[in-house]
């Protein structure tokens, strides 16, 4: 008979209630417990894009190559790699005596098993396919080595092949147990093997002691799933919790985790940015120069240095410091009422023009943020309206559909770090976050750098589209956010992690 | 009784028919599933898109895919989450005792500490164990649900360490959810049942009871708290139906694996399946409780029965 686990928890807990009045931690020696805010629902790499997957499964799962908190490529799963026929085909040198946590071994034909089953019929149910769609095929050459042969030259692909859907899965599991039970009993190559997962609650993972890498230091990790800031933030205070991963604690909970003496807060610059775009097709927004005058109305390193308290960097471009593309030298336009109003003027902008903010209505930092910014417009004869929308609502409808106001709020960050991600996305015509603007020659410009392998030429192509987006002033600019770990300073050897991707083979807990 | 309760049932279908219609309706307007798995994830292409939809089927007409939820309800196939697939029918399964537990516990605390306060309050009305009880329910009233919890948080887990901050882990995790709930129902159900006991109290009926020389608890509890039985009831049936909203805070706050969590996870992501399964379920409990309350009155009530 199966009882259900509310009515069995309660059963055991009744029988044992003379001791369970007390909640003392409960940590063993080796064990360390992570608080993340989302379960994604599924452990099949081809299943998602949420950080959260990758914030656990980087320890279960090994792609052909890793990319760890340096975001430099090393070898993964494959010892080398060269590049042939002008960028269209790589061959990969695969690591030997690798097994899988199931006991199968990891060869040739687990790669090709994985990517025909990625860009096959059962990734096409998938969002993660759309990643890899540069891949033709992937040819067994020997036991040990294979071909992965593309459309076209794909320069991001070595960094895509570190995560996300390019991980490797055991062909004979997943095959024999069905892609049912591989979502919720998941079997890597990793430093952590699968233990358990209690959906909505926890997923529990135990230490690969042949781990390829060497075995990890802890015997056990447990990552719960602890949607609200401040529960997490109880829970690491109680010392239940070792670490709260990103995206859970608010700026304003920072002093919180500051204030007890046995936790501390370690942040990273991270891969999303915030940035107010424009309406470019019509109304006041129309007129670059409005666009421009607006930017410079705005302070906008006051913001970054009050309201997100440090935790953020300010950008000149839509994208951080980490980020492939990012021109160091490129400046924001300076802070500048005096010339702005001029703009305005010049432009036929006249004092009491409104106009509106549509920002994320759950977004407490960026709530403060436009209203600071629309006290700034004020000062240059600017109302504003905020309008804050559920953040579905604003990216599912009015964003695509181009039903925002003069200015609408755009968060983004891909874990590739590559500027070409976000500008492609946002400035190329006809993209579904483009709902505006039609640019012949910055599509042109965003086209040419898409098939380059040559590094060097196409940072420079990259450079030259972050300038033209700015000259043509397509989105005020704001910040670059850090991804803010809580943790317990007993938690020796944690390196924070700029994507999320915590790899914790050489973490400890006292 | 049975022409009765048969057209109780009837009214029960067509509001749980009307709620779960408005509710697969009201989510499809709001977003699209197959554009949420792409977040965070760059580029996607219509294609792309085309593809997920179909997938997970949500390209076929609403009506086809509202009478396919029907089926699944009648054949108890709940289908599967958008996020990640896991069986739904498995999701509420284990979610539903953790919500349901916890309201009762609540429930039952809260009338356990509400009759005999309200009762002392009523029989002492104007004098310092009313006024005390008074400012008790006052004070409970006026607490926000998710304030008292995060103070109770502060004070029990953080401070003194002596219950878990949050999880449904042991009789101990149980405490601060069911306090949080119970104190504000209890604020409530005193003012209740003091009005109700003042308004009895007053009645001839008692007077009789009294001057045939009976103690002062049978007049109380037999004669008295019988009488005022049905609107404390009809309040309380009400009330549960309330709770079962209330508790998705409840939930989040304490990480309770409950129904709540599981239908806020469920808006958040737009997982149509999970969704539709969880509203269904608390609006059949909530309408199956209405369903009692009307049986409740005739076995106290034997007028009712015979009408």
């Amino acid at each position: 008979m199966k009882i259900n686990r509310g009515i069995q928890t309660t059963f055991m807990a009744i029988a044992m209630a003379g001791a369970a009045l007390s909640a003392s931690p409960a940590l063993a020696a080796g064990k360390m417990t992570i608080s993340s805010p989302q379960d994604p629902g599924s452990w099949d790499p081809i299943d998602t894009f949420l950080v959260q997957w990758a914030a656990v499964a980087t320890n279960i799962f090994d792609g052909l190559t890793y990319r760890g908190p340096d975001l430099k490529i090393v070898p993964g799963l494959a010892e080398s790699w060269d590049i042939l026929d002008e960028g269209k085909r790589i061959r990969f040198k695969l690591r030997s005596g690798v097994k899988f946590h199931n006991g199968e071994a990891f060869d040739a034909a687990a790669v090709k098993f994985t990517f025909d089953r990625l860009l096959g019929e059962e990734g096409a149910k998938g969002p993660q396919r759309s990643n890899y769609t540069s891949i033709a095929g992937v040819d067994i050459i020997d036991d040990m080595t294979v071909d992965m042969k593309l459309k076209s030259p794909d320069p991001v692909l070595l960094t895509k092949l570190a995560g996300y859907g390019a991980m490797i899965v055991p062909p004979k599991y997943v095959q024999e147990k069905g892609a049912d039970f591989f979502n919720a009993n998941p079997v890597g190559t990793g430093p952590f093997k699968f233990t358990s997962y209690t959906p909505k609650i926890d997923i529990k993972l135990a230490a690969n002691p042949d781990y390829w890498g060497g075995a990890p230091k802890l015997s056990e990790l447990e990552y719960r799933f602890i949607a609200e800031p401040s529960t997490a933030v109880a829970e690491l205070q109680a010392g239940r919790v070792d670490l709260i991963i990103p995206p859970t604690i608010p700026i304003g909970m920072i002093s919180v985790i500051e204030g007890d003496s046995k936790l501390e807060v370690v942040s990273v610059p991270g891969p999303t940015v915030d940035a107010l775009r424009f309406n470019t097709k019509s109304g006041l927004t129309a007129d670059p120069k409005v666009r421009k005058a607006l930017i410079m109305a705005v302070d906008r390193a006051t913001i970054v240095k009050s309201i997100l308290a440090g935790q953020a960097s300010e950008i000149a471009s839509f994208q951080g410091a980490l980020s492939f593309g990012y021109d160091p030298d490129m400046k924001p336009l300076p802070y500048d009422p005096k010339a702005a109003k001029a703009l305005l003027a010049e432009a036929g902008v006249k004092p009491g023009a409104t106009l509106q903010i549509d920002i994320r209505g759950n977004d407490a930092t960026m709530n403060e943020v436009a209203q600071a910014i629309g006290s700034y417009l004020q000062l240059v004869g600017i109302t504003t309206t905020i309008k804050p929308y559920e953040t579905n609502v604003l990216l599912n409808d009015i964003i695509p559909q181009g039903k925002t106001g003069a200015m609408f709020q755009q968060k983004w960050g891909g874990w590739t770090f590559d500027y070409d991600n976000t500008a492609y996305s946002m400035y190329h015509s006809g993209e579904k976050w483009n709902p505006y603007d039609k640019d012949p020659e910055l599509d042109k410009l965003l086209e040419s750098q898409r098939p380059l392998t040559d590094r060097s030429e196409r940072e420079r192509i990259l450079k030259q589209i972050a300038a033209y987006a700015a000259d043509r002033a397509l989105e005020m600019p704001l910040y670059n956010s850090n991804a803010i770990f809580g943790i317990n300073k007993r938690v020796k050897g944690f390196v924070a992690a700029p994507d999320n991707r915590l790899k914790l083979t050489d973490v400890t807990v006292d | 009784m049975a022409g009765f309760l048969i057209k109780r049932l009837l009214q029960a279908i067509f509001v749980v028919i009307a709620i779960t219609l408005v509710v697969s309706f009201a989510i499809r307007l709001t977003g699209d599933p197959a554009m949420m798995m792409f977040q965070g994830g760059g580029s996607m292409t219509e294609e792309d898109l085309a593809r997920i939809r179909q997938a997970l089927g949500t390209d076929r007409p609403f009506l086809v895919q509202y009478l396919a939820f029907l089926k699944g309800l009648v054949t108890l196939d709940l289908g599967r989450s958008f996020s990640g697939g896991a069986s739904v029918s498995q999701l509420i399964g284990d979610a539903l005792p953790a919500t349901l537990l916890l309201a009762f516990i609540s429930m039952a605390v809260s009338i356990a500490l509400s009759i005999p306060l309200g009762i002392k309050a009523a029989t002492s009305r104007g004098k310092v164990a009313d006024q005390i009880i008074r400012i008790f329910s006052l004070v409970g009233l006026s607490f926000p649900n998710f304030w008292l919890a995060t103070m109770l948080v502060l004070l029990f887990a953080i401070t003194l360490g002596w219950l878990p901050p949050s999880g449904m882990s042991g009789v101990a995790s149980y405490v601060m959810p069911a306090v949080t709930m119970g104190v504000i129902l209890t604020a409530t159900n005193i003012r209740l049942v003091r009005t109700a006991m003042l308004e009895t109290l007053q009645s001839q009926y008692i007077m009789v009871a009294r001057a045939k020389g009976l103690s002062e608890s049978k007049v109380l509890y037999k004669h008295a708290l019988r009488n005022c039985a049905i609107p404390l009831i009809t309040y309380f049936g009400l009330q549960f139906g309330g709770l079962l909203g209330g508790i998705v805070v409840i939930e989040r706050v304490f990480n309770w694996p409950g129904m709540g969590t599981l239908a806020f996870d469920a808006v958040a992501a737009r997982d149509y399946p999970v969704l539709q399964a969880t509203i269904t379920v608390l609006s059949l409990l909530i309408v199956g409780i209405n369903l009692l309350v009307d049986i409740a009155y005739g076995l106290v009530d034997p007028r009712i029965r015979t009408e």
